[in-house]
């Protein structure tokens, strides 16, 4: 009982801290540069990272059962290339039938990914380096080193504009969706136990082939639909678009307190460490911070994180050992 | 001392594993063998001589290539190489336009990776809490980040730097008849760390980490120092990469070396290396390497869309991990059937 209330308040403090930090970020920020707490600003935040927001989710469940994907902008580029050469060559110009499309590659990139890795016992990360080139080269190949351009995707790209509600509420209903999800359903739950424990999950009767399968299912899923976002936002598609930006993902998801060993993170953590990071990048020109510092300060802070993380953890760790020993 | 039936099973996989990995091996030479078959087949200008020439291009990688594989065989992982091929890369151009003659250079290249490489071994080691894949993800951000303010306080701006003086590098991108000076630095390279790996006890100590870190630890292995040893040897090997690299383009930018890490890990997997760890040897990666590049000359002789190479890369890297979990499948079927 009094172990569950200590890894509880761990997990909350994480969120809290979380909290905390962003809301220094916002302070220091908007002391320096008042119109970046405005609204049009943003909006715009949300907009340029909305790839990120939505794909940390997913792999948010792909890191609670101890796996990752770095396939995920492959497919991105190959289920964004696949519907902008639909509309480059008119086939189709339907947004609703374009979304549906894009996610369904997606899907199918990610059910390759789950069902590698659960039925062939292929480590997450050679398993998904592998398609990391073959959609990546996919993309090349089908596309034949060809744009579509902003003239190709003109209809499609209104629904991504700048402005335009379109992409907020896919986020909304996303994080909404998975919020529920990972706290309230059978499914998510059963998402935790595999990562937590695999051996006690799979005696408990959970079948963790097919719980793994669906993880991966979902982060392809959710790439795919980044793919179609990516064209609309960015009113182009190019087959090495979003190239090495699943590192950002990744990021996102070890700032906001996913643990890489699996079974600890939470939706609310993802959230804001992908806010976090999405406030960096676009803050720095903001208080005067020419933006090539970008990279360097970006590495440093999830750097300083995962390190803090680790110092705080001793130092309960070695607390509680001395309360014990009293 | 195999008894008749409970120890068969427990004696078995020992056996299988050995004869698979000769197979491995046996099996990657085939197709080196096929490849350059095919590039013979496809292209009327794969000879030795183009293809020798072609070459340095694509040498640079494998010397990571050695690093990576004792990496992995401790199983850790390092993915900020390629960022850090490029931090030394930019390093060594703008050293050399600054005045700095080449042979100050060369030192400043290989003393960048190594450092580089040291900063990667001491939070891996000082914090062991930390997956590795993640303190090198930071630190990849980091070293491409250091690369960019670099050009833009440093060099000319731009995100990119040509080297002023190239006679140094000239020199190093010699032949010596049909052959480049890096093949046979590769050579070099890869016998020594192919015996240390091997033959040596630090080498089978690094095998004792990989198969169990807390058995070699109470086995008396200094598990953190050996660790620390590693990180450092591969970031000495990505500034000899970087060093190689410019003999080929003479320059550096933003994004020189960008996704090199996942290729470097690509060849030591399809080699035969475990990312679990323990498992493997660099023999078995050397040819892999030899395949890939040979593969990526063939393809780009012919003119064929080389993004191809990258759809062949994959599978062939998904196909050689998912072997030993069929085959092993295919004789538990074997053996209900016989039961």
């Amino acid at each position: 009982m009094k172990k569950k209330s200590i890894g509880q308040f761990l997990s909350e403090s994480r969120e809290a801290s979380l909290v905390i930090v962003l809301i220094i970020l916002l302070l220091v920020v908007g002391i320096i540069n008042p119109s970046f707490l405005s609204f049009t600003n943003i909006r715009q935040i949300f907009l340029n990272n909305t790839l990120t927001f939505l794909m940390a989710l997913g792999m948010l469940c792909v890191m609670l059962t101890a796996g990752i994907d770095i396939s995920i902008t492959s497919t991105l580029a190959f289920a964004g290339m696949s519907i902008g050469l639909l509309q480059k060559y008119d086939v189709l110009h339907n947004t609703f039938l374009l979304f549906v499309i894009g996610a369904l590659i997606g899907l199918f990139c990610g059910f390759l990914n789950g069902i590698i890795i659960a039925k062939g016992h292929v480590a997450p990360i050679i398993c998904t380096m592998g398609f990391m080139y073959i959609w990546r080269g996919m993309a090349y190949v089908i596309s034949n080193n060809n744009w579509a351009s902003g003239m190709d995707v003109a209809g499609f790209s209104d629904f991504g504009k700048d402005g335009a509600p379109g992409p907020y509420i896919i986020l909304i209903i996303a994080y909404a969706v998975f919020f529920f999800m990972m706290k309230w359903t059978r499914f998510g739950r059963r998402i935790y136990a595999v990562g937590s424990n695999t051996e006690a999950a799979r005696v408990s009767g959970i079948n963790v082939d097919r719980t793994l399968t669906a993880v991966y299912t979902i982060m392809g899923l959710l790439a795919g639909l980044a793919g179609v976002l990516s064209v609309s936002i960015y009113a182009s598609a190019q087959p090495n678009m979003q190239y090495g930006k699943e590192m950002d993902v990744i990021a996102a998801c070890v700032i906001g307190g996913v643990a890489m060993s699996g079974g600890r993170g939470s939706v609310a953590g993802t959230f804001l460490g992908a806010l976090i990071i999405a406030i960096i990048s676009k803050a720095l020109p903001m208080v005067n911070i020419p933006n090539f510092w970008q990279n360097l300060i970006k590495g440093v802070i999830i750097l300083a994180v995962v390190i803090l993380n680790v110092v705080t953890q001793r130092t309960i760790e070695r607390q509680n050992l001395l309360r014990r020993e009293m | 001392m195999a008894g008749k039936s409970g120890r068969e099973i427990s004696a078995m996989p020992e056996g299988g594993l050995k004869s698979k990995l000769l197979s491995w091996e046996g099996a990657l030479v085939l197709i080196l063998v096929g490849v350059n078959i095919l590039g013979v087949s496809i292209s009327p200008n794969y000879n030795i001589t183009n293809v020798l020439r072609e070459m340095p291009r694509y040498l640079a990688e494998i010397f990571m290539m050695f690093g990576m594989g004792y990496i992995l065989v401790l199983g850790d992982i390092d993915i900020s190489v390629g960022a850090l091929v490029c931090l030394s890369g930019t390093v060594t151009v703008l050293s050399s336009n600054a005045g700095a003659p080449f042979f100050a250079a060369v030192l400043i290249c290989l003393l960048t990776g190594l450092i580089g490489g040291m900063l990667n071994g001491f939070i891996a080691t000082r914090f062991t809490e930390l997956p590795t894949m993640i303190v090198t993800l930071g630190t990849q951000i980091i070293f491409r980040g250091i690369a960019e303010v670099l050009f833009e306080t440093w060099g000319n701006g731009g995100g990119t730097a040509s080297m002023a003086d190239t006679k140094g590098l000239m020199l190093l991108a010699k032949k010596i008849g049909p052959f480049p000076i890096s093949f046979f630095c590769v050579i070099l390279v890869g016998i020594v760390m192919i015996t240390v790996l091997a033959k040596t006890t630090f080498g089978r100590k690094l095998y004792a980490i990989g198969s169990n870190k807390t058995a070699a630890y109470y086995a008396g292995i200094e598990v953190e120092k050996i660790r620390f040893i590693c990180y450092s040897l591969l970031g000495l090997l990505s500034g000899l990469c970087a060093l190689f690299l410019l003999t080929a383009t003479f320059g550096s930018n933003t994004t020189t070396g960008q996704g090199f890490e996942m290729e470097v890990i690509a060849m030591c997997v399809f080699g035969g290396i475990a990312t679990t760890g323990g498992k493997g040897n660099l023999i078995g990666g050397f040819i892999a390497a030899f395949i890939i590049v040979c593969l990526r000359i063939a393809l780009g002789q012919r003119n064929i869309n080389t993004q191809l190479i990258l759809v062949i890369i994959g599978l062939m890297l998904i196909i050689s991990v998912l072997v030993p979990s069929i085959s092993s499948a295919l004789s538990a079927n074997k053996k209900k059937k016989a039961a």
